[in-house]
């Protein structure tokens, strides 16, 4: 391989690098900038990527690592529930947004694990061998992902949850709010205006 | 009967989706992407050239 198609190739996954940065980081600014880290340390290390290889593989590795590493130096300042809440993008322009803000917070509630398997799988039609080198782990492993977060997601999206659950009681406090302010008469524009 | 028109049993396939499952997926690809979708931030594309270009001057 030479170092054009390397370059090529990098720019060429970039768009995928977002959605799993974002996947991992939960938040759009923390998202680009960990793309940008997991691309510097891809160019740094682009001599020890062997051409005929899984280069997206490669590349999904880098920013992964680059992900964990970054969490474990904010971990001896920080707790990890101290990271930025969620804001995966969101356009308020459709009638269901209330159930997408409540995927995302669900979403943000998942271990990064099993958010970023789900993510690669279900938006980037990842196989589950592929999510599995992606990730480096055994294929086993990436399907228990998938399958954990799609069940956590299914019950607490339903309402199955447990009834001391604090997002269930947030969602519901939270609608309740809106249902009423309905009643009284208030635009859609303003009704998440307190 | 379910069997198939050889009068054997077809062959096992994967669950069809649940209508969850279309929710969510339907439900992820709008919270992702426009990610995917956004133009490249310039100053990562330069990033990128700019080491292309570091190598191209190495290698002649």
């Amino acid at each position: 391989m030479t170092t054009q198609t390397f370059h090529d190739q990098v720019i060429a996954i970039l768009p995928k690098l977002r959605i799993q940065a974002l996947s991992l980081a939960r938040n759009r600014a923390a998202a680009d900038d960990l793309v940008q880290d997991a691309v510097c340390n891809a160019l740094a290390a682009q001599d020890s990527f062997i051409p005929g290889t899984n280069f997206s593989a490669w590349m999904h590795r880098i920013l992964r690592n680059r992900f964990i590493s970054d969490l474990r130096k904010r971990r001896d300042t920080a707790d990890i529930d101290d990271v930025p809440a969620s804001s995966f993008a969101t356009n308020p322009t459709h009638e269901d947004n209330l159930a997408l803000k409540d995927l995302s917070m669900a979403l943000s509630r998942l271990p990064a694990d099993q958010r970023e398997a789900l993510v690669m799988v279900v938006v980037q039609g990842m196989s589950y061998e592929e999510l599995a080198e992606a990730s480096g782990c055994a294929v086993g492993t990436a399907k228990s992902r998938v399958f954990r977060a799609r069940r956590q997601l299914e019950a607490w999206m339903t309402g199955d949850l447990p009834t001391n659950d604090k997002l269930r009681v947030r969602v519901t406090a939270l609608r309740a709010v809106l249902d009423q302010r309905r009643r009284e008469g208030h635009d859609d524009e303003d009704l998440l205006s307190f | 009967m379910s069997g198939g028109k050889d009068g054997k049993e077809p062959a096992a396939r994967p669950d069809p989706e649940s209508a969850f499952d279309l929710w969510l997926k339907r439900g992820l690809h709008q919270l992702f992407d426009s990610v995917a979708n956004e133009p490249v931030p310039e100053e990562l594309l330069r990033l990128i050239d700019e080491d292309r270009e570091g190598k191209e001057e190495g290698e002649t």
